[in-house]
C-alpha cells in the first residue's frame, strides 16, 4: 500500500513547484498557474491526512470542498484582475505594473 | 467507496504523481501559454486521480467538474482574450538570473518539507487504516459540523462572481 509519506512528499514536490513559478515568472497568467499548484498541493495533503487517521473521518475532505470552491473564485477574479491590469498597461508583465511606484 | 484495482495501487501511485509533477512543471515551463494550460489541466487530472486513490470520488469528480471544466476554460478563454492583441507571449527576459534563486529557494523548501517527512516516516501510517470513506457520510458533515463556513462560501461565492463582472466590464 501506499504510505502517507509518499502523498506529503508528493505535495511538498508541487509545493516547490509552485513557489519557483510564483518567484520566477513575470507573466500574470502564469504566477495564476503557480498558484493554484500550490492550492492543490495543499488540498493533497488534507485529502492523505483525512485517509490515513484511524478511524478515517470525512473532514478533511471538507476542507477540501471549500479550498475548491475558494480557489475557483479566486481563479475567476484573478483572471478579471488580470483583464483590467492588460487593457490599463497594454501588457501582462508583472514587473511593468508600476503604475502605483512614486 | 471501495474501488477494486486490478493493478497494485503503489504503481498507479507512481504514475499518477508522475504524470502531475510533469504536467506541473510544463504548465510553468512551455513555450506557448496556451500549451501551459493544457499541462496544467493534465496535472488537475492527475491530482483527480490521487483523490480517488484516497477514498475521495467526490473530490475527484469536484476536481475535474471545477478545476479541469471550469478553471483551466476560464484560463484558455482570457489567453485568447489578451494574446489576440499582444500577438506574441509575454516575452520572459531576465529570468535566467531569477531563475537560478527561484530554484534554490524552491528545492530548499520542498526538501526541506519532504526530509521532516521522511525523519517522521516511522510514526506516520504506512498503511491506510481499515474502515473506508462514503460519499454519503459527506453530506451530513457538511450541512451539521461546518454550516456556517457552508454559508459565508455562498455568499462570498456570489461576491465574486459579481466582482469578477463588475472588474472586467468596459466602461464606455
Amino acid at each position: 500500500m501506499v504510505a502517507l509519506v509518499s502523498y506529503i512528499i508528493v505535495s511538498a514536490a508541487l509545493l516547490g513547484i509552485g513557489i519557483y513559478g510564483l518567484s520566477v515568472k513575470r507573466n500574470a497568467i502564469r504566477i495564476l498557474f503557480a498558484v493554484e499548484i500550490i492550492v492543490n498541493a495543499a488540498n493533497i495533503n488534507f485529502a492523505a491526512f483525512t485517509r490515513y487517521l484511524n478511524p478515517p473521518n470525512v473532514s478533511g475532505q471538507v476542507i477540501v470542498f471549500y479550498s475548491i470552491a475558494a480557489s475557483a473564485m479566486e481563479a475567476a477574479v484573478g483572471l478579471a484582475l488580470i483583464l483590467v491590469a492588460f487593457r490599463v498597461n497594454s501588457s501582462i508583465d508583472v514587473r511593468k505594473m508600476d503604475k502605483l511606484k512614486g | 467507496m471501495e474501488i477494486a484495482l486490478a493493478v497494485p495501487p503503489d504503481a498507479v501511485f507512481i504514475v499518477l504523481t508522475t504524470i502531475t509533477l510533469l504536467a506541473a512543471i510544463l504548465a510553468l515551463q512551455a513555450k506557448e501559454l496556451i500549451y501551459g494550460a493544457i499541462a496544467l489541466g493534465i496535472s488537475f487530472i492527475g491530482i483527480a486521480g490521487l483523490f480517488i486513490l484516497l477514498d475521495a470520488p467526490y473530490l475527484a469528480m469536484l476536481q475535474i467538474a471545477i478545476y479541469v471544466g471550469a478553471v483551466v476554460v476560464l484560463i484558455l478563454f482570457t489567453i485568447m482574450l489578451v494574446r489576440r492583441e499582444v500577438g506574441e507571449e509575454v516575452v520572459e527576459r531576465g529570468e535566467r538570473g531569477e531563475g537560478a534563486a527561484g530554484l534554490w529557494i524552491a528545492g530548499l523548501l520542498a526538501v526541506s518539507i519532504a526530509g521532516l517527512a521522511a525523519l517522521a516516516g516511522p510514526n506516520l501510517a504506512s498503511t491506510p487504516p481499515a474502515g473506508v470513506l462514503s460519499v454519503s457520510e459527506l453530506g451530513p458533515v457538511l450541512v451539521t459540523d461546518y454550516p456556517v463556513p457552508l454559508v459565508i462560501l455562498a455568499l462570498l461565492l456570489s461576491a465574486a462572481l459579481l466582482g469578477a463582472l463588475m472588474l472586467a466590464k468596459v466602461e464606455r
